[in-house]
């Protein structure tokens, strides 16, 4: 899905391509709900961010028809700017804030799986996985930290998978960096899976993105 | 009414040519047009003696469009520009660096490229002033909020630091593009009777813009001279421009000088008819004189066939963005704007494009050198590795969205070149070097040693230079020791540009770069060079034990270095030796493509000093005996540790053997390896523990700047 002033379609439909997975990018005034058994809102700043982040984007007419499909029970993923649209939509619950040293943060970050059950980890072999993040907005909050712990897929953690403070860098709930909802089809998350999907371009050739975006084809 | 720049000899020569006195819009007009920063009035006759031709420039300095192009095989060109908002970002850093950017991506997507890449070069002064940590957050800042909202990777650049740029902040910005060779639009129309189609809306901001980069800063009264930044309008330019390039004629960014510059350099000698009431305004009340000088960002001007004005407004109007036939060209030759059904603006297009050009004055300034200080090596080794200059930047680029486009494969703060891919599967190299210690004391060296450096620097990724675009940034041209430097420092660019052949594609001119006083910056030309990874990419790795090899000679040559400004200014002036840039830049390619290096790393500022900080810092230590380091003076330590002269690489090998017997007229010699001892840098038996160094090195600016 394009908004304006999202930036990261193209890469998450070559990541997608990269993984096998049948997908095009559609802009969000011509988006057919019925034609799509998933969506992925990606990363970028959607209507230049000039409220709160994805606020604008969340209420839209084009998201009223990402919630239709949500009822339907396919899959929704947002990255990035997409999990902010996630959260300012009510798709998902909890918020998230300005980042903690109330600036944008991007660099790598080890990240740990905390659930199996849903469309992108499903299947994973692997319990620590690397991609980047790069937002100023992904501190993730939840007033109810049981159940926001019910929901988190992604934990940001040391190189073994430390749960530290220290590893957290925009100062996330209990290092959360993903949730999904408790059937696991509609996931947000603040790393960029996409960005992590070329061996090219990962700086030690490892591809974990693809990996999670490969769950979406056995789904 | 704007302050008008012109001189009352310029003013006479106009109304000489035209037979008569212009009336207030045409002398905002006349104004805009022959400004410094459109006219390249002081510098155009200088400019010419660049090289700009060779087997890979698609277009270059002659056509200067609004960006020079270089081939890059397989049918595409990487289209390179690279600009300055100096002036803006002494006012307000935040607005004038994160236009900086706008208006370099907005000149290449008007070439119908692709932005895959930005690079940073910034130089802001002393950080224990409480304005300049000021200046420099918000200069960062500004380039994030930019370039991260349209999504275009910042993969590089430079921040440096001199008392010099006190009230005066240099803020280069170098933008990369890619696009298939046959589909580069131009930006000169080729026919009269095109229509003439304004996107975005006109306001009030950057009034006289061009004008004001012109003149140094009055500290009154100039925020109206500031634009106004909005990325997410960049943002729906930059994907309907790139959707409709190959629908519309000519496509012209409206930057410096605004509609009047951008119409009248459109036209290229064609006349135009332009009806300002048709103008898409922010706020109504706009007088015409501001609508024609205005410099609202986020604006492009088309050239467009009759039948297509329909179709391509329609693809900005899906985003509700404001696009306006304003009018078309004609084939008279005459620039003509209407305002309320009467003619204010009727002037030949022959006046206006062609200034009056200058050759001003010029005067060697002699520097006199001082005799050698006595200095503590442990103590300078110290000093130097703690400079700003050299420490991790990583506070500043970890605000850029720098993996944005999923292309960046060596990032920022990893080499001394970034490596971007290209569509056709092969890698970029850029790197921006500047260095105005140097060219302070001979500005000519300097112009040598800025286009040899970065050739180095991308030799130790493995790519081979093949273009560059250049950026003078100094005083005011009409001081003779000012403009004696300009002249040499363009000398020496040429000169080695030529050399490498990495032909000059494009590039600005700053001049009125100084400070409250009236003093000159310090002659900063920047050079950004891009090159193609000949055939293996060097990613850097280091372990223990491996052997440094050093390539190149030390030489007694210490004025101008990073140790003489420390220390002041003593000895002779490096000259730069440009074969042996070359030849050891080629023995490093070849080193990389046969295997034979895990880490490359050129000497450059600060020595090989800082060169060995750069194994320190990645949690290893050196130990290195001075009998291995070649140098022209016996055994002098100092040069052998700081001497800055160029040809110079370190390589980390575990073949040293190889580059002893391959070396081809290079001077190579081993002279240590790599230890285990964390932060250690042990030179014969002495070691220095260097832990507060390095701790200084990852964290100097979170505590600086993040503490204020």
């Amino acid at each position: 899905m394009k908004f304006p002033g999202t930036t990261c379609e193209v890469d998450v439909y070559k990541a997608l391509v990269e993984a096998s997975v049948d997908a095009e990018i559609v802009k969000f005034k011509d988006f057919d709900p019925d034609k799509y058994g998933a969506v992925i809102l990606p990363g970028g700043f959607s209507f230049g961010d000039y409220l709160r982040a994805g606020s604008i984007a969340a209420s839209t007419e084009t998201i009223k028809k990402v919630k239709e499909m949500a009822n339907e029970g396919k899959i929704i993923i947002g990255i990035c700017n997409g999990f902010q649209i996630l959260v300012e939509s009510g798709l998902l619950e909890g918020a998230l804030l300005p980042n903690l040293n109330l600036r944008f943060v991007s660099r790598w970050v080890y990240l740990k799986v905390g659930r199996k059950d849903t469309v992108l980890t499903r299947g994973l072999e692997k319990e620590i996985i690397k991609m980047p993040i790069a937002h100023s907005e992904g501190r993730y909050y939840h007033n109810d930290p049981s159940r926001a712990e019910r929901f988190a897929v992604l934990y940001y953690v040391g190189p073994k998978g430390e749960v530290d403070e220290k590893y957290n860098p925009n100062g996330s709930l209990l290092n959360i960096a993903s949730i999904a909802n408790e059937e696991g089809n509609i996931i947000g998350m603040m790393p960029h899976p996409e960005r992590a999907s070329f061996k090219l371009t990962s700086p030690d050739g490892e591809t974990d993105g693809l990996l999670l975006f490969r769950g979406l084809k056995k789904w | 009414m704007v302050k008008l720049t012109l001189s009352p000899f310029e003013m006479e020569i106009a109304r000489k040519r035209l037979g008569r006195e212009p009336n207030e819009a045409e002398w905002a007009t006349i104004d805009a047009l022959w400004s410094e920063h459109c006219s390249y009035k002081s510098s155009k006759v200088y400019l010419r003696s660049f090289p700009s031709s060779g087997e890979r420039v698609v277009m270059g300095i002659e056509d200067w469009q609004d960006a020079g192009a270089l081939d890059v095989g397989d049918g595409w060109a990487i289209v390179l520009k690279l600009e300055s908002h100096n002036h803006p970002s002494a006012i307000d850093p935040f607005n004038g660096s994160a236009t900086g950017v706008g208006g370099i991506i907005r000149d290449i997507i008007s070439k119908g490229a692709i932005p895959i890449a930005l690079l940073d070069m910034i130089r802001v002064g002393n950080l224990n002033r409480e304005r300049n940590r000021w200046l420099l957050k918000n200069i960062i800042r500004g380039i994030g909020f930019y370039g991260n909202s349209i999504g275009v990777p910042v993969v590089g650049g430079e921040l440096s630091f001199d008392d010099t740029y006190d009230d005066n902040p240099l803020v280069d910005v170098a933008g990369i593009g890619v696009v298939r060779k046959d589909k580069i639009v131009p930006s000169v129309v080729k026919q009269a009777g095109l229509k003439i189609v304004i996107v975005g809306l006109t306001g009030l901001d950057g009034l006289g813009g061009a004008s004001f980069a012109s003149r140094k800063l009055s500290g009154e009264n100039e925020i109206g001279a500031v634009q106004i930044a909005d990325p997410f309008a960049g943002k729906i330019v930059l994907d309907v421009t790139l959707s409709i390039a190959d629908k519309v004629e000519a496509i012209k960014d409206l930057g410096g000088g605004g509609l009047v510059v951008g119409v009248t350099e459109m036209a290229n000698g064609f006349g135009a008819v332009v009806d300002l009431d048709r103008v898409p305004l922010r706020v109504s009340d706009l007088t015409p004189e501001e609508i024609l000088i205005s410099e609202t960002q986020e604006r492009m001007l088309f050239a467009v066939k009759e039948e297509r004005v329909k179709e391509i407004c329609a693809e900005f109007e899906y985003y509700e963005y404001p696009c306006a036939e304003i009018g078309y060209f004609t084939d008279d030759s005459v620039i003509r704007f209407r305002y309320r059904g009467k003619e204010i603006v009727n002037l030949p297009s022959e006046l206006l494009v062609s200034p009056p050009l200058f050759m001003w004055e010029v005067r060697k300034h002699k520097r006199p050198s001082i005799e050698r200080p006595k200095i503590d090596i442990e103590e300078a080794i110290r000093k130097v590795v703690s400079h700003p200059d050299f420490v991790s930047k990583e506070w500043a680029y970890s605000q850029f969205d720098y993996e944005v486009g999923t292309s960046t494969v060596i990032k920022p703060g990893e080499a001394d070149a970034a490596v971007i891919a290209l569509p056709n599967g092969k890698l970029l190299a850029v790197k921006g070097d500047a260095n105005p210690d140097l060219c302070e004391n001979d500005a000519y060296e300097c112009g040598k040693y800025i286009v040899a450096e970065a050739y180095r620097n991308l030799a130790t990724v493995g790519a081979k230079g093949i273009g560059i675009v250049d950026h003078l940034q100094f005083g005011d041209p009409r001081k003779p020791e000012v403009y004696y430097t300009f002249v040499e420092a363009l000398r020496g660019i040429a000169e080695a540009a030529k050399f490498f052949n990495t032909p000059v594609v494009g590039g600005k001119v700053s001049f009125y770069n100084e400070n409250k006083e009236g003093k000159a910056i310090k002659p900063t030309p920047l050079v950004v060079m891009a090159g193609l990874v000949e055939d293996k990419l060097l990613r850097g790795s280091i372990e223990e034990d491996l052997s440094i090899v050093m390539l190149g000679l030390a030489r007694d040559e210490m004025r101008g270095t990073f140790l003489s400004k420390l220390y002041g200014n003593f000895g002779e002036t490096p000259k730069v030796r440009l074969n042996e840039d070359l030849v050891a830049s080629e023995l490093v390619v070849q080193g990389i493509n046969r295997g034979k290096i895990l880490f490359a790393k050129d000497i450059g500022r600060g020595g090989l000093v800082s060169a060995l900080f750069s194994i320190l810092v990645r949690g290893y230590g050196v130990d290195i005996r001075s009998n291995g380091i070649k140098a022209d003076i016996g055994d002098d330590l100092l040069v052998k540790l700081f001497s800055e002269s160029t040809g110079r690489f370190i390589v980390l090998t575990k073949e040293p053997e190889w580059f002893l017997e391959n070396k081809k007229g290079v001077i190579a010699s081993v002279i240590g390896k790599v230890t285990k001892s964390s932060g250690v840098l042990k030179i014969d038996d002495k070691s220095l523990e260097l832990s507060k160094e390095i701790d200084n090195y990852y964290n100097y600016f979170f505590r600086v700047i993040e503490n204020d």
